[in-house]
C-alpha cells in the first residue's frame, strides 16, 4: 500500500556560526550561511524512509523565501520526490505560518503530514499542532518510531515522563524529534541529479499580523571569570579551591 | 488558568504567577491532590490517559465556561501541542518557550530564548496563551487548599496501545546544589565509573549533555541539562568533556559557578566557564579528586 507523505522543512540562518557583536549583543546574522533547519531533516529522512519502505510519494512544502531554493534542492538529494516553495516569509509567525501551510496542504492528497516537533533556531514547536486543527485531522506528536500500516498509523509518542505508543487512521500529522534517525548524507550522484529538479515557488497572499512586537533580541552576556589553565599542574589547586569554597 | 501534565510544572508555574494573579490548574498529572497545596483556587483533574487532542477539548469548555484572561501552559511536550491545538481554538495568539513575564498597558511582554539559546528575545504582544519553561520559580506553598474536580475526557479519535515508564524518580536536578556533569568526552559508559570518586567527593548529582542522555542513553533521560532538558541552577556546574553548545549551555546559565575540563583549548565551554582545565578529563580528574579530598 503506497503512503503519500507531505513533508514540512524549513530554512535557517547557520546558528552554530552565529556571533553577537561583544559590545552590543546583537547577533550579526548578515551573511551567515544558510542550511535546513536540523529536525526537518529528521522529517524529511523518515518520510523518505516510510516512501523506501511501502512505495508512495514524498512531497517536500516550505515557506520561506526565494533563497530556499538550495533548502529544496538539499530535500531533493535526501529523496523527496517533488517540492514547492511557498514564497513571502517574513519572520517566526506559527499563526501565519501554520495558516499559509495548511492552505497549501488542503489541496495536495496525502496520508501523513510530517513535520520536525521544534525546529532548532525558534523552537516555537507550535506548527504541528496548529497544523492538525486547522486540517481537523488526528495529531501524533513528538515521534521516536514510526509504522505506518493500511489506514493508520503507529507511533511512539515521548513525553518527559513516558513513551506512549498510539495509532490514529490516515490521514494525519506526525511530528518527529531529533532522535528519531540519523539523517543520511546524500552521495554526490543524488545531489548532482537534484540540481536537475524544477525549483517551483509561488507567493502567498495570506498576511501576517503586526501584532507582535520585538523589545529586543541580545545575546546575554557572560559575567564568568574565564581562568582557563592550559597547565593542569597549576588548574587542579585553583578548581579545587574553588569547589571547596562553594561546597563548604 | 494554569495546565500542565507534569504535577511539579504546574506547581512552579502557580507559584510563579502567585501574587500576581489568581490561577486556577487543570492537570493530568499524577497527583491532583499535591497540586491543591499550591497557590490555585480550583484544580481541575483530568481523568484518565490523554492525549493532546483530548485535553485541548477540556480545557476549552473550562475556557468558554470561566474566561480566563491567560491560559498558562506547561513547555512540555504534550504542553505545547495543547498550546497549539488550544490557540486555534480560540483564535489566541501564542508566546511559546517563556522564561518571563510581565504586563503592561493590556499587553504582555516576555521573554524567551532565540537562535537555538544563542539571545534572548523580549517581545511585546496580545498572547493570552503562554507557554513556560520548566525551572522558572521554586514552589511556594498556600495556605489555603485548593478544591479538586474531576473531569471525564472526551472521547478521542487516538488509541493508546501502550506505556513505558521512563522516569527514575531518583533526581531531582533543578535543587540539586553540585553538579557533574558529563558529555560524549567520556567515551564509553563504562567510563562513567571513573568519575564517580568525583560525585563523591563533592556529594553532587550527576547529569549530562543531550547525547549521553537521549541518544546513547548513558543516563536516564531526566538527567538531561539544557534547552530541551533540565534548566538548572547549582551552586557549582563541573562539565566534564562537554563542548559548550549553545544548547547545552542555555540549561546551565544559571550555574553560581562553572568549572569546566576540555582537551580542547577552543572549546566554547571555555567561555561559559569560571574556572577551565584544559587537558584529559581522566587524568584530571583523579588528581582533582586528591586535591579536594587533601584540602588542597
Ligand atoms: C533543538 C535542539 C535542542 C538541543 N537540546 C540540547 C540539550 O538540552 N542539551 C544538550 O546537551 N544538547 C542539546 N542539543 C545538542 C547540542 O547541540 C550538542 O550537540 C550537544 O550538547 C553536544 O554534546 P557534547 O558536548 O556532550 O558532545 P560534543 O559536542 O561531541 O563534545 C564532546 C567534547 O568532549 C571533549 N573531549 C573528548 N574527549 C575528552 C577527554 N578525554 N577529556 C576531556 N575532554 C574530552 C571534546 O573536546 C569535545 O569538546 C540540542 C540540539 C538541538 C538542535
Ligand atoms: N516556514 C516553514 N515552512 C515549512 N515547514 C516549517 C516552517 N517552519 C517550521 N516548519 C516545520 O515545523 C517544524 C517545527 O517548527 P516550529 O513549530 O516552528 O518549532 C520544523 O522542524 C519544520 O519541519
Amino acid at each position: 500500500m503506497p503512503v503519500n507523505i507531505i513533508v514540512l522543512f524549513k530554512q535557517i540562518i547557520d546558528i552554530d556560526l552565529l556571533k553577537a557583536d561583544p559590545s552590543t549583543g546583537s547577533p550579526l546574522v548578515q551573511n551567515l550561511p544558510l542550511r535546513l533547519e536540523t529536525l526537518s531533516k529528521n522529517a524529511i529522512e523518515e518520510a523518505v524512509r516510510i516512501k523506501e519502505k511501502k512505495g508512495g510519494k514524498v512531497y517536500g512544502l516550505c515557506f520561506g523565501t526565494e533563497k530556499a531554493s538550495s533548502a529544496l534542492k538539499e530535500a531533493y538529494a535526501m529523496g523527496v520526490d517533488e517540492g514547492l516553495i511557498i514564497t513571502g516569509y517574513e519572520r517566526n509567525d506559527p499563526t501565519r505560518t501554520a495558516k499559509v501551510l495548511a492552505e497549501k496542504i488542503k489541496t495536495i492528497p496525502h496520508d501523513i503530514v510530517m513535520m520536525g516537533n521544534q525546529s532548532a533556531e525558534s523552537y516555537t514547536g507550535l506548527l504541528a499542532g496548529k497544523i492538525a486543527k486547522i486540517l481537523g485531522e488526528p495529531l501524533l506528536s513528538n515521534a521516536i518510531k514510526v509504522d505506518v500500516e493500511e489506514g493508520k498509523a503507529r507511533v511512539v509518542m515521548a513525553t518527559e515522563s513516558e513513551n506512549l505508543t498510539a495509532e490514529a487512521a490516515t490521514p494525519l500529522v506526525i511530528s518527529v524529534t531529533q532522535e528519531i534517525n540519523e539523517p543520511r548524507l546524500p552521495p554526490v550522484m543524488q545531489i548532482l541529479q537534484a540540481g536537475k529538479k524544477p525549483i517551483n515557488m509561488e507567493a502567498t497572499s495570506i498576511s501576517g499580523s503586526s501584532e507582535v512586537q520585538v523589545i529586543s533580541n541580545l545575546a546575554p552576556k557572560s559575567e564568568r571569570k574565564k581562568l582557563v589553565f592550559e597547565d593542569p599542574e597549576k588548574g587542579i589547586p585553583e578548581v579545587s579551591k574553588a569547589i571547596r569554597e562553594a561546597i563548604k | 488558568m494554569v495546565f500542565s501534565d507534569v504535577d511539579d510544572l504546574g506547581i512552579q508555574i502557580n507559584s510563579f504567577l502567585s501574587g500576581t494573579m489568581e490561577t486556577d490548574s487543570v492537570t493530568s498529572g499524577k497527583d491532583p491532590y499535591r497540586v491543591a497545596k499550591y497557590c490555585a483556587g480550583n484544580i481541575y483533574a483530568l481523568k484518565g490517559r490523554q492525549f493532546p487532542e483530548s485535553i485541548a477539548a477540556s480545557i476549552l469548555e473550562l475556557q468558554k465556561k470561566n474566561d480566563y484572561d491567560y491560559i498558562f501552559i506547561g513547555s512540555t511536550a504534550i504542553g505545547r501541542d495543547v498550546a497549539a491545538l488550544l490557540s486555534e481554538d480560540l483564535g489566541f495568539e501564542v508566546a511559546s518557550e517563556i522564561t518571563g513575564f510581565r504586563t503592561e498597558g493590556g499587553r504582555i511582554i516576555t521573554r524567551r530564548f532565540f537562535y537555538g539559546g544563542k539571545t534572548v528575545l523580549e517581545e511585546s504582544s496580545t498572547a493570552k496563551i503562554l507557554t513556560v519553561m520548566p525551572g522558572i520559580s521554586e514552589p511556594k506553598s498556600s495556605a489555603k487548599e485548593g478544591t479538586v474536580t474531576e473531569i471525564e475526557s472526551p472521547a478521542s479519535r487516538i488509541t493508546l496501545i501502550g506505556a513505558e515508564d521512563k522516569t527514575s524518580g531518583a533526581v531531582d536536578l533543578e535543587k540539586a546544589g553540585i553538579i557533574v556533569s558529563i558529555g560524549r568526552g567520556i567515551g564509553k559508559q563504562e567510563n562513567i565509573e571513573k568519575v564517580n570518586p568525583l560525585v563523591e567527593a563533592v556529594r553532587g548529582e550527576l547529569a549530562g549533555s543531550r547525547p549521553i542522555c537521549l541518544d546513547y542513553h548513558w543516563l536516564s533521560e531526566d538527567r538531561q541539562v539544557g534547552l530541551s532538558g533540565k534548566k538548572v541552577r547549582p551552586r557549582v556546574y563541573i562539565a566534564l568533556g562537554i563542548s559548550g553548545q549553545i544548547q547545552h549551555i542555555a540549561g546551565m546559565r544559571g550555574s553560581k559557578t562553572v568549572v569546566a575540563i576540555n582537551k580542547d583549548k577552543a572549546a566554547p565551554i571555555f567561555e561559559e566557564a569560571d574556572y577551565g582545565i584544559v587537558g584529559d578529563l581522566f587524568q584530571i580528574v583523579p588528581k582533582l579528586v586528591e586535591a579536594i579530598k587533601s584540602g588542597q
